[in-house]
Protein backbone atom coordinates (compact mmCIF):
# COMPACT_ATOMS: atom_id res chain seq x y z
CA UNK A 1 0.00 0.00 0.00
CA UNK A 2 2.95 2.39 -1.08
CA UNK A 3 1.55 5.77 -1.24
CA UNK A 4 2.85 6.47 -4.69
CA UNK A 5 2.47 8.64 -8.32
CA UNK A 6 2.66 7.06 -11.33
CA UNK A 7 3.11 8.45 -14.60
CA UNK A 8 2.40 5.57 -17.86
CA UNK A 9 4.29 6.55 -21.26
CA UNK A 10 2.53 5.36 -23.86
CA UNK A 11 4.07 4.06 -27.07
CA UNK A 12 1.49 5.11 -29.59
CA UNK A 13 4.33 4.69 -32.81
CA UNK A 14 3.36 3.12 -35.80
CA UNK A 15 4.90 0.54 -34.86
CA UNK A 16 1.40 -0.49 -32.92
CA UNK A 17 -0.59 -1.40 -35.69
CA UNK A 18 0.84 -4.57 -35.62
CA UNK A 19 -1.44 -7.13 -35.26
CA UNK A 20 0.67 -9.62 -33.45
CA UNK A 21 -0.77 -9.77 -30.41
CA UNK A 22 -4.82 -9.77 -30.89
CA UNK A 23 -6.37 -7.57 -31.32
CA UNK A 24 -3.52 -5.15 -31.95
CA UNK A 25 -0.49 -4.35 -29.72
CA UNK A 26 -2.42 -0.81 -29.79
CA UNK A 27 -5.47 -2.67 -28.13
CA UNK A 28 -3.17 -4.61 -25.63
CA UNK A 29 -1.35 -1.49 -24.60
CA UNK A 30 -4.30 0.00 -23.81
CA UNK A 31 -5.95 -2.76 -21.31
CA UNK A 32 -2.77 -3.10 -19.94
CA UNK A 33 -2.69 0.84 -19.25
CA UNK A 34 -5.95 0.36 -17.77
CA UNK A 35 -5.41 -2.44 -15.56
CA UNK A 36 -2.36 -1.02 -14.13
CA UNK A 37 -4.12 2.19 -13.72
CA UNK A 38 -6.94 0.35 -11.61
CA UNK A 39 -4.49 -1.62 -9.65
CA UNK A 40 -2.40 1.43 -8.60
CA UNK A 41 -5.91 3.69 -7.22
CA UNK A 42 -7.09 0.25 -5.87
CA UNK A 43 -4.11 -0.57 -3.64
CA UNK A 44 -3.93 3.04 -1.84
CA UNK A 45 -7.32 5.38 -2.63
CA UNK A 46 -4.65 8.62 -2.61
CA UNK A 47 -2.52 7.21 -5.23
CA UNK A 48 -1.95 9.36 -8.69
CA UNK A 49 -1.89 8.37 -11.96
CA UNK A 50 -0.95 10.30 -15.31
CA UNK A 51 -0.30 9.46 -18.89
CA UNK A 52 2.05 10.70 -21.48
CA UNK A 53 2.02 9.56 -25.06
CA UNK A 54 5.81 9.20 -26.50
CA UNK A 55 5.38 9.21 -30.28
CA UNK A 56 2.88 11.38 -32.66
CA UNK A 57 4.21 14.60 -33.24
CA UNK A 58 6.10 14.66 -29.84
CA UNK A 59 5.83 13.43 -26.35
CA UNK A 60 2.77 14.93 -24.90
CA UNK A 61 1.23 14.52 -21.60
CA UNK A 62 -2.50 13.68 -21.66
CA UNK A 63 -3.17 13.72 -17.97
CA UNK A 64 -1.23 14.81 -14.81
CA UNK A 65 -1.35 12.80 -12.20
CA UNK A 66 -4.70 12.16 -10.43
CA UNK A 67 -6.47 10.25 -9.13
CA UNK A 68 -9.88 10.09 -11.20
CA UNK A 69 -9.54 6.43 -12.58
CA UNK A 70 -12.32 7.95 -15.58
CA UNK A 71 -10.40 10.57 -16.82
CA UNK A 72 -7.28 8.61 -17.43
CA UNK A 73 -9.63 6.07 -18.42
CA UNK A 74 -11.10 8.62 -21.24
CA UNK A 75 -7.79 9.80 -22.39
CA UNK A 76 -6.47 6.14 -23.71
CA UNK A 77 -9.61 6.50 -25.73
CA UNK A 78 -9.11 8.08 -29.34
CA UNK A 79 -5.29 8.10 -29.66
CA UNK A 80 -3.98 8.14 -32.50
CA UNK A 81 -1.14 6.44 -33.88
CA UNK A 82 1.76 7.51 -35.62
CA UNK A 83 5.28 8.34 -35.52
CA UNK A 84 7.93 7.33 -33.93
CA UNK A 85 8.51 6.75 -30.63
CA UNK A 86 10.94 9.19 -28.46
CA UNK A 87 12.05 7.32 -25.14
CA UNK A 88 14.43 9.72 -23.33
CA UNK A 89 12.11 12.48 -23.89
CA UNK A 90 9.41 10.87 -22.66
CA UNK A 91 10.63 9.71 -19.42
CA UNK A 92 12.37 13.01 -18.86
CA UNK A 93 8.95 14.53 -19.27
CA UNK A 94 7.54 12.02 -17.26
CA UNK A 95 10.10 12.89 -14.48
CA UNK A 96 9.27 16.69 -15.00
CA UNK A 97 5.29 15.87 -14.99
CA UNK A 98 6.29 13.83 -11.17
CA UNK A 99 8.40 16.27 -9.62
CA UNK A 100 5.48 19.22 -10.34
CA UNK A 101 2.50 16.22 -8.21
CA UNK A 102 0.17 17.81 -5.60
CA UNK A 103 1.21 15.82 -3.04
CA UNK A 104 4.78 15.61 -2.15
CA UNK A 105 4.86 12.29 -0.06
CA UNK A 106 4.44 10.34 -2.85
CA UNK A 107 6.55 7.69 -3.85
CA UNK A 108 7.83 8.87 -7.53
CA UNK A 109 6.95 5.66 -10.07
CA UNK A 110 7.29 5.67 -14.43
CA UNK A 111 5.94 2.98 -16.27
CA UNK A 112 7.05 2.75 -20.09
CA UNK A 113 5.44 0.55 -22.47
CA UNK A 114 8.54 -0.01 -24.95
CA UNK A 115 6.46 -1.31 -27.98
CA UNK A 116 8.66 0.11 -30.96
CA UNK A 117 12.09 0.16 -31.83
CA UNK A 118 14.92 2.85 -29.21
CA UNK A 119 17.04 4.87 -31.12
CA UNK A 120 19.15 5.96 -28.30
CA UNK A 121 22.44 4.35 -27.45
CA UNK A 122 22.88 2.47 -24.77
CA UNK A 123 25.21 5.24 -22.93
CA UNK A 124 21.99 8.34 -23.23
CA UNK A 125 19.64 5.58 -21.36
CA UNK A 126 22.16 4.76 -18.75
CA UNK A 127 22.58 8.73 -18.09
CA UNK A 128 18.72 8.66 -17.96
CA UNK A 129 18.59 6.06 -15.36
CA UNK A 130 21.25 7.89 -13.33
CA UNK A 131 19.17 10.93 -13.29
CA UNK A 132 16.52 8.82 -12.29
CA UNK A 133 18.05 7.05 -9.26
CA UNK A 134 19.56 10.29 -7.96
CA UNK A 135 15.91 11.60 -7.88
CA UNK A 136 14.57 8.28 -6.52
CA UNK A 137 12.54 7.84 -9.26
CA UNK A 138 11.41 4.25 -9.55
CA UNK A 139 11.23 3.10 -13.09
CA UNK A 140 9.16 -0.08 -14.45
CA UNK A 141 9.90 -0.78 -18.17
CA UNK A 142 7.48 -2.98 -20.19
CA UNK A 143 9.02 -4.71 -23.25
CA UNK A 144 7.13 -6.01 -25.65
CA UNK A 145 5.98 -5.30 -29.42
CA UNK A 146 8.66 -5.29 -32.34
CA UNK A 147 11.69 -7.03 -31.13
CA UNK A 148 15.09 -5.49 -32.11
CA UNK A 149 18.52 -6.52 -31.58
CA UNK A 150 19.67 -4.97 -28.61
CA UNK A 151 16.52 -3.98 -27.59
CA UNK A 152 16.53 -6.06 -24.47
CA UNK A 153 19.92 -4.95 -23.91
CA UNK A 154 19.53 -1.34 -23.67
CA UNK A 155 16.57 -1.36 -21.66
CA UNK A 156 17.91 -3.80 -18.97
CA UNK A 157 21.03 -1.68 -19.31
CA UNK A 158 18.87 1.16 -18.50
CA UNK A 159 16.84 -0.59 -15.92
CA UNK A 160 19.99 -1.28 -14.02
CA UNK A 161 21.29 2.27 -13.25
CA UNK A 162 18.13 3.01 -12.25
CA UNK A 163 17.52 0.00 -9.95
CA UNK A 164 17.81 1.03 -6.42
CA UNK A 165 16.94 -1.73 -4.01
CA UNK A 166 14.40 -3.96 -6.57
CA UNK A 167 12.00 -0.98 -6.75
CA UNK A 168 12.22 -0.99 -11.02
CA UNK A 169 11.44 -4.27 -12.70
CA UNK A 170 11.55 -5.19 -16.75
CA UNK A 171 8.88 -7.00 -17.80
CA UNK A 172 9.82 -8.90 -21.67
CA UNK A 173 6.51 -9.80 -23.35
CA UNK A 174 6.99 -11.75 -26.65
CA UNK A 175 3.91 -12.05 -28.97
CA UNK A 176 1.32 -14.85 -27.83
CA UNK A 177 -1.62 -15.85 -27.27
CA UNK A 178 -2.16 -14.25 -23.81
CA UNK A 179 -3.10 -10.91 -23.71
CA UNK A 180 -0.24 -8.47 -22.10
CA UNK A 181 -2.52 -7.90 -19.50
CA UNK A 182 -2.69 -11.48 -18.42
CA UNK A 183 1.02 -11.84 -18.18
CA UNK A 184 1.28 -8.08 -16.47
CA UNK A 185 -0.90 -9.31 -13.46
CA UNK A 186 1.59 -11.30 -12.67
CA UNK A 187 4.89 -9.61 -12.45
CA UNK A 188 5.85 -7.57 -9.67
CA UNK A 189 4.53 -4.19 -12.33
CA UNK A 190 1.42 -5.42 -10.66
CA UNK A 191 2.19 -6.73 -7.61
CA UNK A 192 3.98 -3.85 -6.34
CA UNK A 193 7.05 -5.40 -4.92
CA UNK A 194 4.54 -8.45 -3.36
CA UNK A 195 2.27 -6.07 -1.03
CA UNK A 196 -0.69 -4.59 -1.18
CA UNK A 197 -1.40 -4.80 -5.24
CA UNK A 198 -1.53 -8.50 -4.61
CA UNK A 199 -4.88 -9.20 -3.45
CA UNK A 200 -6.15 -7.07 -6.65
CA UNK A 201 -3.94 -9.09 -8.34
CA UNK A 202 -4.97 -12.86 -7.09
CA UNK A 203 -8.82 -11.36 -7.64
CA UNK A 204 -8.04 -9.90 -11.58
CA UNK A 205 -6.22 -13.62 -12.10
CA UNK A 206 -8.66 -15.65 -10.68
CA UNK A 207 -11.46 -13.99 -12.67
CA UNK A 208 -9.53 -13.95 -16.03
CA UNK A 209 -6.90 -16.77 -16.10
CA UNK A 210 -8.85 -19.46 -13.90
CA UNK A 211 -6.69 -18.71 -10.91
CA UNK A 212 -3.70 -19.24 -9.51
CA UNK A 213 -3.71 -19.03 -5.75
CA UNK A 214 -2.59 -21.58 -3.69
CA UNK A 215 -5.11 -20.54 -0.60
CA UNK A 216 -8.43 -22.54 0.45
CA UNK A 217 -10.98 -19.56 -1.29
CA UNK A 218 -8.30 -17.57 -3.59
CA UNK A 219 -7.61 -14.88 -0.22
CA UNK A 220 -4.98 -14.80 1.10
CA UNK A 221 -4.86 -15.08 5.12
CA UNK A 222 -1.94 -12.97 5.41
CA UNK A 223 -2.96 -10.34 3.45
CA UNK A 224 -6.93 -10.44 4.82
CA UNK A 225 -7.47 -12.62 7.57
CA UNK A 226 -10.18 -11.41 8.48
CA UNK A 227 -12.26 -12.30 4.78
CA UNK A 228 -10.16 -15.68 4.99
CA UNK A 229 -11.78 -16.43 8.21
CA UNK A 230 -15.21 -15.39 7.15
CA UNK A 231 -15.39 -17.26 4.20
CA UNK A 232 -14.11 -20.09 6.29
CA UNK A 233 -16.71 -19.69 8.91
CA UNK A 234 -19.51 -19.26 5.89
CA UNK A 235 -18.07 -22.48 4.39
CA UNK A 236 -18.80 -24.23 7.83
CA UNK A 237 -22.14 -22.91 8.29
CA UNK A 238 -23.24 -23.83 4.70
CA UNK A 239 -21.62 -27.48 5.31
CA UNK A 240 -24.02 -27.51 8.85
CA UNK A 241 -26.93 -26.41 7.06
CA UNK A 242 -26.43 -29.37 4.81
CA UNK A 243 -26.33 -31.62 7.13
CA UNK A 244 -29.37 -30.17 8.74
CA UNK A 245 -31.29 -31.09 5.61
CA UNK A 246 -29.93 -34.10 4.98
CA UNK A 247 -31.36 -34.87 8.31
CA UNK A 248 -34.33 -33.52 7.67
CA UNK A 249 -34.53 -34.98 4.34
CA UNK A 250 -33.38 -38.31 5.49
CA UNK A 251 -36.23 -38.23 7.97
CA UNK A 252 -39.17 -37.72 5.72
CA UNK A 253 -36.63 -40.06 3.45
CA UNK A 254 -39.44 -43.24 1.97
CA UNK A 255 -36.62 -45.85 1.44
CA UNK A 256 -34.81 -45.16 3.94
CA UNK A 257 -34.23 -47.68 6.50
CA UNK A 258 -31.33 -46.28 8.57
CA UNK A 259 -33.53 -42.84 8.43
CA UNK A 260 -33.42 -42.80 12.02
CA UNK A 261 -29.88 -43.20 12.60
CA UNK A 262 -29.28 -40.31 10.35
CA UNK A 263 -30.50 -37.78 12.96
CA UNK A 264 -27.91 -38.38 16.03
CA UNK A 265 -25.17 -38.84 12.99
CA UNK A 266 -25.54 -35.34 11.63
CA UNK A 267 -25.57 -33.98 14.34
CA UNK A 268 -22.52 -35.35 15.87
CA UNK A 269 -20.98 -34.74 12.13
CA UNK A 270 -21.75 -31.30 12.95
CA UNK A 271 -20.57 -31.13 15.87
CA UNK A 272 -17.44 -32.94 14.80
CA UNK A 273 -17.15 -30.52 11.50
CA UNK A 274 -17.68 -27.00 13.53
CA UNK A 275 -15.75 -28.20 16.59
CA UNK A 276 -12.95 -29.00 14.40
CA UNK A 277 -13.12 -27.23 11.72
CA UNK A 278 -11.46 -28.43 9.31
CA UNK A 279 -11.33 -27.75 5.55
CA UNK A 280 -13.96 -30.15 3.18
CA UNK A 281 -10.78 -32.45 2.00
CA UNK A 282 -10.76 -34.76 4.76
CA UNK A 283 -14.53 -34.78 5.17
CA UNK A 284 -14.59 -35.49 1.24
CA UNK A 285 -12.09 -38.68 2.08
CA UNK A 286 -13.65 -39.81 5.28
CA UNK A 287 -16.96 -39.63 3.28
CA UNK A 288 -16.19 -41.86 0.24
CA UNK A 289 -14.24 -44.31 2.99
CA UNK A 290 -17.37 -44.66 4.96
CA UNK A 291 -19.43 -45.14 1.87
CA UNK A 292 -17.15 -47.98 0.27
CA UNK A 293 -17.12 -49.80 2.92
CA UNK A 294 -21.09 -49.03 3.13
CA UNK A 295 -21.28 -50.59 -0.30
CA UNK A 296 -18.99 -53.44 0.59
CA UNK A 297 -21.22 -54.53 4.36
CA UNK A 298 -24.03 -54.77 1.50
CA UNK A 299 -26.58 -52.86 3.41
CA UNK A 300 -29.91 -53.04 1.82
CA UNK A 301 -31.76 -50.15 0.63
CA UNK A 302 -28.60 -48.26 0.18
CA UNK A 303 -29.73 -46.05 -3.14
CA UNK A 304 -32.59 -43.24 -2.93
CA UNK A 305 -34.49 -43.06 -5.82
CA UNK A 306 -34.82 -39.19 -5.47
CA UNK A 307 -32.61 -37.23 -7.98
CA UNK A 308 -32.45 -34.69 -5.76
CA UNK A 309 -29.00 -33.57 -5.14
CA UNK A 310 -29.79 -33.29 -1.48
CA UNK A 311 -31.05 -36.42 -1.13
CA UNK A 312 -29.00 -38.36 -3.14
CA UNK A 313 -26.26 -37.52 -0.53
CA UNK A 314 -28.48 -37.93 1.98
CA UNK A 315 -28.77 -41.31 1.23
CA UNK A 316 -25.00 -41.76 0.55
CA UNK A 317 -24.76 -39.98 4.10
CA UNK A 318 -27.22 -42.45 6.06
CA UNK A 319 -24.82 -45.39 5.41
CA UNK A 320 -21.65 -43.76 6.37
CA UNK A 321 -23.67 -42.05 9.14
CA UNK A 322 -25.09 -46.02 10.69
CA UNK A 323 -21.63 -47.20 9.92
CA UNK A 324 -20.35 -43.90 12.03
CA UNK A 325 -22.92 -44.27 14.41
CA UNK A 326 -21.89 -47.79 15.19
CA UNK A 327 -18.38 -46.62 15.92
CA UNK A 328 -18.97 -43.97 17.78
CA UNK A 329 -21.19 -45.80 19.86
CA UNK A 330 -18.52 -48.09 20.72
CA UNK A 331 -15.85 -45.59 21.28
CA UNK A 332 -18.23 -42.42 22.23
CA UNK A 333 -15.19 -40.59 20.93
CA UNK A 334 -17.42 -38.38 18.14
CA UNK A 335 -20.43 -38.02 20.90
CA UNK A 336 -21.40 -34.36 21.62
CA UNK A 337 -23.94 -32.86 23.36
CA UNK A 338 -26.06 -32.36 20.74
CA UNK A 339 -27.04 -36.22 20.27
CA UNK A 340 -28.24 -36.55 23.95
CA UNK A 341 -31.03 -35.00 22.99
CA UNK A 342 -31.93 -36.61 19.90
CA UNK A 343 -31.55 -39.93 22.15
CA UNK A 344 -33.95 -38.62 23.74
CA UNK A 345 -36.35 -38.43 21.14
CA UNK A 346 -34.95 -42.17 19.89
CA UNK A 347 -36.69 -43.00 23.39
CA UNK A 348 -39.41 -41.82 22.30
CA UNK A 349 -41.06 -44.99 21.17
CA UNK A 350 -44.02 -43.87 19.23
CA UNK A 351 -41.95 -41.92 17.04
CA UNK A 352 -39.92 -44.09 16.35
CA UNK A 353 -42.08 -46.69 15.45
CA UNK A 354 -44.31 -44.15 13.56
CA UNK A 355 -40.93 -43.59 11.74
CA UNK A 356 -39.83 -46.78 10.68
CA UNK A 357 -44.05 -47.64 9.63
CA UNK A 358 -43.47 -44.33 7.17
CA UNK A 359 -40.71 -46.34 5.65
CA UNK A 360 -42.38 -48.27 2.87
CA UNK A 361 -39.26 -50.04 2.04
CA UNK A 362 -38.15 -51.12 5.52
CA UNK A 363 -38.69 -54.60 6.86
CA UNK A 364 -38.54 -53.93 10.78
CA UNK A 365 -38.20 -57.69 11.09
CA UNK A 366 -35.44 -57.73 9.40
CA UNK A 367 -31.71 -58.39 11.07
CA UNK A 368 -29.74 -55.38 10.55
CA UNK A 369 -32.45 -53.17 11.52
CA UNK A 370 -32.87 -55.24 14.75
CA UNK A 371 -29.01 -54.83 15.70
CA UNK A 372 -28.75 -51.19 14.58
CA UNK A 373 -31.77 -50.39 17.00
CA UNK A 374 -30.73 -53.12 19.73
CA UNK A 375 -27.28 -51.10 19.47
CA UNK A 376 -28.86 -47.47 20.60
CA UNK A 377 -28.73 -46.35 24.20
CA UNK A 378 -31.49 -47.64 26.10
CA UNK A 379 -33.68 -49.04 23.09
CA UNK A 380 -33.87 -52.63 23.83
CA UNK A 381 -37.65 -52.07 25.61
CA UNK A 382 -38.27 -49.39 22.68
CA UNK A 383 -37.67 -52.38 19.93
CA UNK A 384 -39.38 -55.27 21.72
CA UNK A 385 -42.26 -52.82 21.62
CA UNK A 386 -41.71 -51.48 18.27
CA UNK A 387 -41.96 -55.30 17.41
CA UNK A 388 -45.34 -55.53 18.68
CA UNK A 389 -46.77 -52.47 17.15
CA UNK A 390 -44.73 -53.38 13.68
CA UNK A 391 -46.56 -57.25 13.78
CA UNK A 392 -50.11 -55.56 13.63
CA UNK A 393 -49.09 -53.11 10.90
CA UNK A 394 -47.51 -55.98 8.73
CA UNK A 395 -50.84 -57.51 8.37
CA UNK A 396 -52.22 -54.71 6.21
CA UNK B 1 31.16 35.76 18.51
CA UNK B 2 35.30 36.07 19.42
CA UNK B 3 37.61 34.38 17.32
CA UNK B 4 38.71 32.49 20.63
CA UNK B 5 35.11 30.95 21.44
CA UNK B 6 34.63 30.29 17.56
CA UNK B 7 37.84 28.13 17.89
CA UNK B 8 37.11 26.09 20.70
CA UNK B 9 34.64 23.11 20.07
CA UNK B 10 31.27 24.74 21.33
CA UNK B 11 29.83 27.97 22.50
CA UNK B 12 28.66 27.39 26.16
CA UNK B 13 24.91 27.76 26.04
CA UNK B 14 25.05 25.44 22.67
CA UNK B 15 23.72 22.00 22.56
CA UNK B 16 23.72 19.22 20.28
CA UNK B 17 20.29 19.42 18.38
CA UNK B 18 20.61 15.48 17.76
CA UNK B 19 17.40 15.33 20.43
CA UNK B 20 15.38 17.98 18.44
CA UNK B 21 15.39 16.33 15.07
CA UNK B 22 12.23 13.94 13.61
CA UNK B 23 13.28 10.99 12.99
CA UNK B 24 10.28 10.12 10.33
CA UNK B 25 10.81 13.22 8.10
CA UNK B 26 14.20 12.71 7.57
CA UNK B 27 15.46 12.24 3.88
CA UNK B 28 18.17 12.07 1.77
CA UNK B 29 18.23 11.93 -2.29
CA UNK B 30 21.17 10.13 -3.82
CA UNK B 31 22.10 8.05 -0.55
CA UNK B 32 23.54 4.44 -1.14
CA UNK B 33 21.00 1.85 0.63
CA UNK B 34 23.53 0.54 2.42
CA UNK B 35 25.37 3.67 3.38
CA UNK B 36 22.45 5.68 4.62
CA UNK B 37 21.92 9.11 6.54
CA UNK B 38 21.39 7.53 10.02
CA UNK B 39 24.98 6.53 9.85
CA UNK B 40 25.98 10.34 9.76
CA UNK B 41 23.75 11.53 12.33
CA UNK B 42 22.32 8.78 14.80
CA UNK B 43 24.31 8.89 18.07
CA UNK B 44 27.02 6.11 18.28
CA UNK B 45 26.37 5.16 14.16
CA UNK B 46 28.08 8.69 13.37
CA UNK B 47 31.19 7.82 16.21
CA UNK B 48 32.13 4.73 14.33
CA UNK B 49 34.54 5.44 11.54
CA UNK B 50 33.61 2.37 9.36
CA UNK B 51 29.82 3.71 8.98
CA UNK B 52 29.14 6.97 6.26
CA UNK B 53 26.91 8.19 4.84
CA UNK B 54 27.87 7.24 0.82
CA UNK B 55 26.18 8.78 -2.50
CA UNK B 56 24.90 6.73 -4.86
CA UNK B 57 24.77 8.06 -8.40
CA UNK B 58 27.04 10.56 -7.91
CA UNK B 59 28.77 12.79 -5.68
CA UNK B 60 25.78 15.13 -4.79
CA UNK B 61 23.87 14.46 -1.82
CA UNK B 62 20.38 16.43 -0.80
CA UNK B 63 19.34 15.67 2.67
CA UNK B 64 16.50 17.40 4.71
CA UNK B 65 16.20 17.78 8.17
CA UNK B 66 12.84 18.47 9.78
CA UNK B 67 13.07 19.09 13.67
CA UNK B 68 10.15 18.75 16.31
CA UNK B 69 10.42 22.41 16.93
CA UNK B 70 12.01 25.63 16.05
CA UNK B 71 15.40 26.22 16.95
CA UNK B 72 18.09 28.25 16.10
CA UNK B 73 21.42 26.87 14.52
CA UNK B 74 24.85 28.11 15.34
CA UNK B 75 27.36 25.58 13.68
CA UNK B 76 27.29 22.48 12.28
CA UNK B 77 30.12 19.84 12.19
CA UNK B 78 30.91 17.74 9.00
CA UNK B 79 33.36 15.05 9.32
CA UNK B 80 34.90 12.71 6.55
CA UNK B 81 37.52 11.46 5.22
CA UNK B 82 40.30 13.87 3.35
CA UNK B 83 39.60 12.83 0.05
CA UNK B 84 35.99 11.65 -0.21
CA UNK B 85 34.56 14.12 2.48
CA UNK B 86 32.59 16.74 1.54
CA UNK B 87 33.51 20.14 -0.18
CA UNK B 88 31.17 22.54 -0.76
CA UNK B 89 27.63 22.49 1.83
CA UNK B 90 24.92 24.33 0.84
CA UNK B 91 22.34 24.82 4.15
CA UNK B 92 18.53 25.79 3.22
CA UNK B 93 16.39 26.78 6.17
CA UNK B 94 12.86 25.87 6.01
CA UNK B 95 12.64 24.86 2.55
CA UNK B 96 10.68 21.32 2.02
CA UNK B 97 10.51 18.71 -0.77
CA UNK B 98 13.83 20.34 -2.67
CA UNK B 99 15.58 18.21 -5.41
CA UNK B 100 18.82 18.62 -6.92
CA UNK B 101 16.88 20.59 -10.12
CA UNK B 102 15.78 23.50 -7.47
CA UNK B 103 19.07 24.19 -5.55
CA UNK B 104 20.10 26.75 -7.64
CA UNK B 105 16.67 28.43 -7.34
CA UNK B 106 17.09 30.45 -4.45
CA UNK B 107 20.49 31.46 -2.90
CA UNK B 108 21.41 29.18 0.19
CA UNK B 109 20.66 30.41 3.52
CA UNK B 110 24.67 29.77 3.92
CA UNK B 111 27.53 27.80 2.29
CA UNK B 112 30.41 26.45 3.38
CA UNK B 113 33.53 25.31 1.94
CA UNK B 114 35.02 22.64 4.10
CA UNK B 115 38.74 22.43 4.78
CA UNK B 116 40.49 19.68 6.12
CA UNK B 117 40.67 20.62 9.47
CA UNK B 118 36.68 20.87 9.14
CA UNK B 119 36.36 17.37 8.48
CA UNK B 120 38.63 16.30 11.26
CA UNK B 121 35.62 17.90 13.57
CA UNK B 122 36.36 21.53 14.05
CA UNK B 123 33.04 23.10 13.62
CA UNK B 124 31.69 25.54 10.86
CA UNK B 125 30.40 28.46 12.30
CA UNK B 126 27.52 29.66 10.79
CA UNK B 127 25.31 33.28 9.45
CA UNK B 128 23.74 32.91 12.65
CA UNK B 129 21.20 35.63 12.00
CA UNK B 130 19.85 33.76 9.41
CA UNK B 131 19.18 30.60 11.19
CA UNK B 132 17.28 32.11 14.03
CA UNK B 133 13.87 30.15 12.89
CA UNK B 134 14.42 27.14 11.75
CA UNK B 135 12.02 24.79 11.62
CA UNK B 136 13.67 22.46 9.15
CA UNK B 137 17.07 21.99 7.00
CA UNK B 138 18.36 21.38 4.00
CA UNK B 139 21.86 20.40 3.42
CA UNK B 140 22.73 20.21 -0.13
CA UNK B 141 26.48 18.79 -0.59
CA UNK B 142 27.92 19.76 -3.83
CA UNK B 143 30.83 18.26 -4.50
CA UNK B 144 34.00 16.42 -2.09
CA UNK B 145 37.38 16.92 -1.54
CA UNK B 146 38.88 15.13 -4.68
CA UNK B 147 36.08 15.52 -6.89
CA UNK B 148 35.59 11.71 -6.73
CA UNK B 149 32.59 9.99 -7.66
CA UNK B 150 31.41 9.06 -4.40
CA UNK B 151 31.08 11.40 -1.61
CA UNK B 152 31.64 9.85 1.96
CA UNK B 153 30.54 11.36 5.47
CA UNK B 154 31.02 10.10 8.18
CA UNK B 155 29.23 12.53 10.85
CA UNK B 156 26.85 15.39 10.67
CA UNK B 157 26.20 17.38 14.29
CA UNK B 158 24.28 20.26 14.63
CA UNK B 159 24.66 22.90 17.51
CA UNK B 160 22.64 25.70 18.22
CA UNK B 161 19.84 26.33 21.00
CA UNK B 162 15.75 26.21 21.41
CA UNK B 163 13.55 28.59 20.86
CA UNK B 164 11.15 28.98 23.44
CA UNK B 165 8.84 26.82 22.17
CA UNK B 166 6.31 24.62 24.19
CA UNK B 167 6.82 21.19 24.14
CA UNK B 168 3.56 19.51 23.51
CA UNK B 169 4.84 16.17 24.94
CA UNK B 170 5.48 17.89 28.15
CA UNK B 171 1.83 19.13 28.35
CA UNK B 172 -0.21 16.72 30.69
CA UNK B 173 -4.00 16.73 31.27
CA UNK B 174 -4.70 18.12 34.86
CA UNK B 175 -6.22 15.44 36.94
CA UNK B 176 -9.43 17.21 38.09
CA UNK B 177 -9.65 16.70 42.28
Amino acid sequence: MVLEATMICVDNSEWMRNGDYSPSRFQVQADAVSLVCGAKTQSNPENTVGILTMAGKGVRVLATPTSDLGKILSCMHGLEMGGEMNLAAGILIAQLALKHRQNKNQQQRIIVFAGSPIKHEKKALEIIGKKLKKNSVALDIVDFGEEEDGKPEKLEALLASVNNNDASHIVHVPPSQNALSDVLISTPVFTGDGEGGSGFAATTAAAAAGGVSDFDFGVDPNIDPELALALRVSMEEERARQEAAAKKAAEEASSQEKGEDAQPQSDSQNATSTATEKVSDPMDEDDLLKEALALSMNIPGSDSSAGDAQMSEASNDDQELALALQMSMQDGSKESSAPSDVSKVLGDQSFMSSIISSLPGVDPNDPNVKNLLASLPGQSESQQKKDEDEKPKDEK
Amino acid sequence: MSAAESATSIQKNQVDLLDFIDWSGLECLNQSSSHSLSNALKQGYREDEGLNLESDADEQLLIYIPFTQVIKLHSIVVTGSEEEGPKTVKLFANREHMGFSNVSDFPPSDTAVLSPDNLKGKPVVLKYVKFQNVRSLTIFIEDNQSSSEITKVQKIALYGSTVETTDMKGLKKIEDH
